[in-house]
């Protein structure tokens, strides 16, 4: 049997004096495309925080590949998982393809140049996203969409297992909102396995099979759309009554259109 | 109500690869092709070594430039020349060369370290730090020397780690360098420096000699310098470029934010560290060599950045050349322009670099309020 992607094994984080994640528990097996979904500031970024090791869990284990995240070495990390963030500024005039190359750093020794295979690592991720065309424009002078595009090339460079993203479809519109779904679809289809933050409730239920739904008490729930996302549930998580769900909403409540 | 024509398209399909996107956008913002590097650090070597020449040249006594040359190739045969050549002028002008150099380089790591174009080790104030540092060597402890140094180059680049920490440590804000914080740190560290000053002036056992040394550092100023000090810090500020060169590929990935950076797999604690000890030592040896000539760290990389873009592996040698070759050539007109009244040169470089600043300022203060 194989290990699963990512575990987290009872895992507890605290920010400050508040208690973000109380002992939680899931596994990520391979090629999942899985929701995090949750109210504002649950605990979706520190969730994706802690499974790139950027932030340590107080307690409990969270494992990769069946490795305990402690366990990888600074530079293996980054060519198993891939953070896309929500926000990236870069100063200066940078062009987006030397940004993608930055995925590579996990490759590349401090002294010496990039090898023949970082560049067409390069090259795949640009091809991948569609930015081939952007490579000399500067990335501070792109729009929303094409943004997110780069921040997803520059993971993609990193060939990672495992991609996580934070709130890849905030501030797209619908189009680019659709693009991006079917550009992760696609990722999803060749295998790799992907974790994203999104709020839209309706594209999470058109698109996601699984999701992890986060709520502030703290307490968590895990399984396929079809049963996690409940207008019961929702409304719970989301501190509203389940009334005003359907009557703010479209659809009655995206549970009722989810698709197992 | 006419009903448009809407042509029915896949935004989703796998043909999306095929679909030009940049093509469509008209690419308004295509950078023009940049100059190679190679070609630039060329053109810049040459334009270093033909300032030499000329700088060596000119002075209160006009020397042909091929008596020059011939008396740089062949230094035995240069006859009654040799001692403007060797003694006066040509330590000066490899010392404004190193200078310049040194503070270039300073501003590029510095910039990428604080992701800020306005970083420069004048306007953040660890020249002034320097300084203070070499001040206090120079009037505390001024029995202590070694070939011109001593105490007083160890105390500079004392003074300037000192204050780059204490800068980092005031400017940084939720992850986040405040510009405000960063801008008026430096400011604070240069009213200090001025106000220690004043104290040393006033002490009376404080030497002639090493207030007019204070003074001359003060104005940015290369006076007459020996070969031991250039050819002690020529391999210093040389060595530090170098080791440099794989710090500024960390740079670029610094570029991303810290935790970017971190999660790529770099040690940004090890890349804040190295650029913090390699800038302070460059700053130091350009302090006790000119004292406080400002803005080159920042004219100098801003304006190659024009020419071959931010990255910062390609950027630390050309500014390394640049910086010397602007240096000589700002040193020797601060000399020569008024002679026989000679300028600092750091009074030179503030008349053209702070209107540079000025600028860049706004500029930057327009972009964060968009």
């Amino acid at each position: 049997m194989t290990s699963p992607v990512l575990e987290f094994r009872n895992v507890s984080f605290s920010r400050g004096p508040r208690l973000l994640l109380d002992r939680m528990s899931f596994a990520i097996e391979k090629q999942e495309m899985i929701a995090l979904v949750g109210p504002n500031g649950v605990g979706k970024t520190t969730l994706l925080k802690l499974a790139s090791r950027l932030l340590a869990p107080a307690a409990g284990e969270i494992r990769l590949e069946g490795k305990s995240l402690g366990a990888w070495s600074r530079r293996e990390l980054p060519r198993a998982i891939a953070l896309v963030p929500q926000e990236l500024e870069i100063p200066f005039n940078f062009p987006v393809e030397e940004i993608v190359a930055q995925g590579r750093v996990p490759y590349q020794p401090l002294f010496g140049a990039g090898t023949e295979l970082d560049r067409a690592a390069v090259e795949d991720a640009m091809q991948a996203v569609d930015i081939v065309g952007l490579r000399h424009r500067v990335y501070s002078e792109l729009s929303g969409g094409e943004r997110q595009r780069v921040k997803i090339a520059i993971g993609l460079a990193q060939q990672p297992k495992l991609m996580l993203l934070d709130e890849p479809t905030q501030h797209l519109d619908i189009g680019r909102q659709i693009e991006l779904i079917a550009l992760l679809r696609r990722l999803n289809q060749r295998g790799l396995t992907i974790l994203a933050a999104v709020h839209d409730l309706s594209l999470v239920a058109a698109n996601f099979a699984s999701i992890i739904l986060l709520t502030p008490e703290p307490s968590w729930m895990a399984g396929p759309a079809a049963e996690v996302l409940r207008p019961d549930l929702v409304a719970r998580a989301f501190s509203v009554g389940q009334a005003d769900l359907g009557r703010y909403f479209a659809r009655p409540a995206p549970g009722a259109v989810a698709q197992a | 109500m006419a009903t448009t024509a809407w042509p029915d398209r896949s935004i989703t399909g796998d043909d999306a690869v095929e679909r030009p996107v940049a093509a469509a956008t008209g690419e308004p913002a295509q950078l023009e092709r940049k100059l190679s590097s190679r070609t630039l650090n060329l053109v810049l070597l040459v334009a270093l070594l033909l300032s030499i020449v000329l700088a060596t040249a000119v002075g209160a006594v006009r020397l042909p430039l091929s008596q020059v040359l011939a008396a740089l190739l062949h230094p035995a045969r240069a006859g009654e020349a040799h001692e403007i050549i060797f003694g006066l002028r040509l330590p000066r002008v490899l010392a404004a060369a190193l200078v310049g150099a040194a503070l270039s380089a300073t501003g590029v790591l510095f910039q990428g370290l604080f992701r800020n174009p306005l970083a420069d080790p004048f306007v953040l104030g660890t020249s002034g730090g320097a300084a203070l540092g070499g001040a206090v060597g120079i009037f505390l402890i001024p029995s202590l020397s070694f070939a011109g140094f001593g105490a007083t180059a160890v105390l500079a680049f004392v003074g300037s780690v000192l204050t780059m920490i204490l800068v980092w440590y005031l400017a940084r804000a939720g992850g986040r360098f405040a510009m405000e914080t960063l801008l008026l740190a430096g400011f604070a560290i240069g009213t200090m420096l001025n106000a220690a000053t004043v104290v040393f002036e006033l002490h009376e056992e404080a030497s002639n000699s090493g207030l007019r040394v204070l003074a001359a550092w003060l104005h940015g100023q290369l006076g007459i310098l020996t070969w031991s000090q250039v050819g002690l810090l020529a391999p210093l500020v040389g060595a530090a470029v170098l080791l440099a060169l794989p710090v500024a590929g960390r740079l670029n990935t610094l570029a991303l934010g810290e935790e970017y950076a971190a999660q790529l797999g770099v040690s940004v604690t090890r890349v804040r560290m190295a650029t913090v000890v390699l800038g302070s030592l460059l700053t130091a040896a350009a302090v006790s060599l000119g004292g406080l000539i400002g803005f080159v760290g920042l004219l100098v990389p801003h304006f190659l950045r024009i020419l071959i873009g931010p990255n910062h592996v390609r950027l630390l040698p050309a500014a390394a050349l640049g910086g010397a070759t602007f240096l000589i050539l700002a040193d020797t007109f601060a000399r020569t322009a008024f002679a026989p009244t000679e300028i600092p040169v750091g009074v030179f470089t503030a008349f053209l670099g702070g209107p540079a600043f000025l600028y860049l300022l706004n500029h930057r203060t327009r972009e964060s309020r968009q």
